[in-house]
């Protein structure tokens, strides 16, 4: 029988690995995708339940080390200032993620240039411009076109509702002169390409039940498979071979029984997000690379950007249902974005308004700060936070800095052996000044808008959702691990795609941006097949 | 006035009454709104159900509140009248932080799941889909001065 030889092995079936399947399905190669963990089920998704508002305690909790499904992988981040949150599963990320899809900007591929931090990207904003509308395209995109905080696009869908507490809120935004404006969002507002629109379920980040929102096993993958790309779940990746002319040579994994098997692949393409893509390079131990693969430059697993997050919230006197509608896509502030010389801190930050908390959240939260008493004035009390609650969160771009980093765990490992990442992340002198001035702005648009009470809970330690910058691309091959079009450069039919290639993360959730280099690079390859390895 | 039924048979009787009596405390019914008191609800059926795990706790904290009231007033707390069960629980709340911590989280995830409560406030009990919520659009307008003011990104271009 002769050997088993794809054309294209993809590890990992998020987003980047989505995108990049469905861009090079046109070529007709073969190509197979491994991915560790199962399809899901929307029907088990916790809006589908009645006891939908505490599900995501454990089972759909964003932390693999609580929901410990036996499809992830633990991670030791005990010395890390913030704790990371991903899925494993057809789709990855973006199953618990807001489908909040703000795009990076111009600046953001040049700080070194313009405020002499960070590094610059070998590509640019325009690079990727038709990889983020065609992107948009596939994955339904809802927003309004003409935002002035960034370079014009027109989303192909009309834009999320605000509700009422968009418009308290722009009021108050706008009685400072400050920018803000509706978030694009990865949820169809509109029936569209065989999935219903959004019914404002509200809890996004459990998974949608209704399939509006543009998580990739909805979004990509059925067209992918209709496409010819074969994807197979429950297939742990331990690490990437190579053969003695330095080139991938295919994957060992393990399947759902834990039998190891190997997988041949003429390109072998990752896309583990930030912490499973070093992972796996630095467990590809060889001869011809003993610190892991494609890692001459010693940066893999290096540089690793997760967004300082703060949270401040704010209670209004009338009633908003703010509880209601899509929970992470409302509105953003990017008037602090750009570097500012009188400021303290370097570069900048979004703020990210978000919806307000659904009753048992806030019967708990108020409950227990003593807001809300025992007794008879139990529910008097409870009215003044119920459906009143705005959160503006402060999301702060995170410098690239190689103290910050994943390296292999000496100890734990996950169910088959392999292992475990462990997360050494310090935040920065400029993100904590940049948070601090994040925080007092969001307490005052926040008292703009007529709060009766704030609360500023400052940065937050469980929120690690943006896995960023530890294989980061670069022209030099002794400063990053890929070049401009995500080819390890010790390796050359290696490939790196997911938020590992960030050379800086810019101040936004990456989704839109981690997907448009997915294409970008899936095109590059198709430009060069015929001298790919060169 | 409690209907929490006696199939439960994880609490004894003592405790169930004791539970009861705390619940009240905790949520009393606002016959105005049309809110139960947390009493009223099958709380030991949504423990059952949900909360399994937390039932040693929930013992131990009975428990402590009983001996509380027979050290400090020499009745059971559920004989107590409900301001003096009241004014206990107030002041174990004041010297102990966690006093009943367990059984108040879990009243609240009982309470504000309850569909006659959500109903009182306007909110659709049970699954959200495939039902869903309305969301209104807003009002767009409100963007006229952010699109007045025009550019504020950085063009590369124009450094």
């Amino acid at each position: 029988m002769p050997e088993d030889i794809v054309d294209v092995l993809i590890i990992g079936a998020g987003a980047s690995s989505a995108a990049a399947a469905w861009s090079l399905s046109d070529t007709k190669m073969r190509i197979v995708c491994l991915e560790q963990g199962d399809w899901m089920n929307p029907a088990d998704y916790p809006s589908t339940k009645k006891n939908w508002q505490i599900l995501r305690d454990i089972e759909y909790n964003q932390s693999p080390n609580i929901r410990c499904r036996d499809t992830d992988y633990p991670i030791n981040e005990s010395d890390s200032d913030i704790a990371v949150a991903n899925f494993n599963g057809v789709g990855g990320g973006t199953i618990l993620y807001s489908g909040h899809f703000p795009r990076l900007k111009p600046s953001d591929f040049r700080t070194k240039s313009l405020d002499g931090v960070g590094d610059d990207w070998p590509i640019e904003y325009n690079t990727l411009e038709p990889y983020f509308s065609q992107n948009d395209r596939n994955m339904g995109v809802s927003g309004l076109a003409g935002d002035p905080a960034g370079p014009y696009h027109k989303p192909p869908l009309p834009v999320v509702p605000m509700g009422k507490i968009g418009e308290v809120m722009g009021r108050g935004f706008n009685k400072l002169g400050w920018h803000w404006w509706p978030s694009d969002a990865a949820i169809v507002t509109e029936n569209y390409e065989g999935r219903e629109k959004c019914i404002n379920l509200g809890p996004c980040n459990f998974g949608c039940a209704q399939g509006a929102k543009g998580s990739v096993d909805i979004a990509y993958w059925p067209v992918n498979q209709r496409l010819g790309v074969e994807l197979k779940t429950r297939c742990r990746v331990r690490e990437i071979t190579v053969g003695k002319n330095n080139m991938a040579t295919g994957a060992i994994y393990f399947d759902e029984k834990g039998i190891e098997r190997y997988q041949r692949a003429e390109v072998v393409i990752m896309a583990c997000n930030g912490i499973g893509t070093p992972r796996i390079l630095l467990n590809s131990k060889s001869k011809q690379f003993p610190n892991g693969l494609a890692n001459s430059s010693g940066l893999v697993g290096k540089n690793l950007m997760l967004h300082p997050w703060g949270f401040v919230e704010g209670f209004f006197n009338e009633p908003m249902e703010s509880d209601l509608g899509p929970m992470g896509s409302c509105m953003l502030s990017q008037e602090f974005y750009e570097t500012d010389p009188d400021r303290n801190f370097v570069r900048g930050y979004t703020l990210q308004i978000t919806r307000g908390k659904p009753p048992v959240s806030i019967a708990l939260q108020h409950t227990l700060r003593g807001d809300i008493p025992w007794g008879p004035e139990h529910h008097i009390n409870f009215e003044k936070y119920m459906g009143r609650s705005v959160n503006v969160n402060v999301c702060c771009e995170d410098l690239p800095e190689e103290s910050n980093t994943v390296s292999l765990d000496p100890e734990l490992t996950d169910s088959d052996g392999i292992p475990a990442p462990k997360i050494s992340y310090r935040v920065s002198e400029n993100s904590n000044r940049m948070m601090e001035h994040g925080v007092d702005r969001a307490v005052e648009v926040l008292k703009a808008a007529g709060a009766f009470q704030v609360n500023p809970y400052g940065r937050t330690r469980d929120t690690g959702w943006h896995l960023l910058g530890t294989a980061r691309m670069g022209e030099d091959p002794g400063k990053s691990v890929v070049n401009k079009w995500g080819r390890a450069h010790d390796v050359k039919n290696l490939f790196i795609i997911d938020g590992s290639v960030f050379v800086t993360s810019g101040a936004v959730n990456p989704t839109t941006t981690i997907q448009a280099i997915a294409l970008y690079i899936a095109d590059q390859m198709k430009k060069n097949l015929a001298n790919l390895f060169d | 006035m409690s209907n929490i039924i006696a199939t439960n048979n994880f609490l004894s009787d003592l405790e169930k009454s004791i539970l009861v009596a705390l619940l009240d405390v905790i949520i009393p019914a606002d016959k105005a709104r049309g809110l139960p008191s947390a009493a009223e609800l099958n709380f030991l059926e949504y423990l059952e159900e949900f909360g399994a795990d937390h039932v040693p706790k929930i013992k131990e904290e009975l428990g402590e509140l009983n001996k509380e009231a027979l050290d400090k007033t020499s009745s059971l707390f559920f004989e107590l009248e409900k301001d003096k069960q009241a004014k206990l629980c107030d002041l174990l709340r004041e010297t102990k932080h966690r006093f009943a911590r367990t059984i108040l989280v879990q009243t609240l995830n009982c309470y504000y799941q309850d569909s006659k409560v959500l109903a009182a406030w306007g909110r659709k009990a049970g699954a959200q889909f495939p039902g869903g919520n309305e969301v209104p659009q807003g009002d767009l307008t409100l963007l006229d001065p952010v699109r007045k003011r025009g550019k504020i990104f950085r063009d590369i271009t124009d450094e």
